[in-house]
């Protein structure tokens, strides 16, 4: 099960971010109009459809000159960007 | 041992269940369980999404020997979908290029050390082996 937090500022993302979770992401997501930071500080897995939902936001954001920032990855949540070659498309603090 | 889920990603919450059972009683490490799920997930999406109108429920088994974990899935009802085929995904692309269409399996192929895909009178079954450091 995976909790988002949506602030005015930040995103925070806890949980499981699996396939079962996407279409309750993208509204959230969806509603992102400028840089905001995503916290990853609680999130312990997250699946290719997850990095789906991030990836079609960065690629909307960045037409308008904006983009999400990535924070407090997990070793192991970061291997999967890495893998993914995400960690060139995002900024990952 | 092994278990049998129905055809529906809605089935995630009890594969993860499943899993987290068993990667407990396997012992095996926080990198390693999360390679297991993830890989599990990527492929039964797959076998859902690819094919939908498949009547037989998928097998997921996840054994342990030595340093060895083998996850087999088997689906009895399904259309050839060789998974060790398909093209490498451009990882390198710039952003405007990214689709997120065969990540899942890209990730599989870096997560596990081996990867096998056989088909036989509509029956796939799969079977990947990840070696514990």
């Amino acid at each position: 099960m995976l909790q988002i937090e949506k602030g005015s500022d930040q995103i925070v993302l806890a949980g499981r971010f699996d396939a079962t979770q996407v279409d309750a992401a993208s509204v959230v997501f969806g509603q992102v109009e400028e840089t905001i930071t995503v916290r990853f500080e609680g999130l312990d897995y997250i699946s290719s459809a997850g990095l789906s939902v991030l990836l079609h936001t960065q690629q909307r954001l960045s037409r308008k000159g904006h983009g999400l920032r990535l924070a407090g990855m997990s070793p192991h949540v970061r291997l999967i960007f890495d893998y993914a070659g995400l960690d060139s498309v995002f900024q990952i603090e | 041992m092994e278990q049998h889920f129905t055809r529906d990603i809605e089935s995630l919450d009890a594969i993860f269940s499943y899993l987290g059972e068993r990667t407990v009683s396997l012992d095996l490490d926080d990198g390693t369980t999360f390679a297991v799920k993830m890989a599990v997930e990527e492929l039964f999406t797959n076998m859902v999404k690819y094919n939908r109108d498949g009547r037989a429920d998928i097998l997921i088994d996840v054994r342990r020997e030595a340093d060895d974990v083998t996850i087999v899935m088997v689906d009895a009802d399904s259309e050839p979908f060789d998974i060790t085929s398909l093209s490498d995904v451009d990882t390198n692309a710039p952003l405007h290029e990214r689709r997120p269409g065969g990540l899942g399996i890209h990730l599989v192929r870096c997560l596990m050390d081996e990867v096998s895909y056989e088909y036989k009178n509509r029956r796939t079954s799969i079977r990947l082996v990840k070696h514990i450091s």
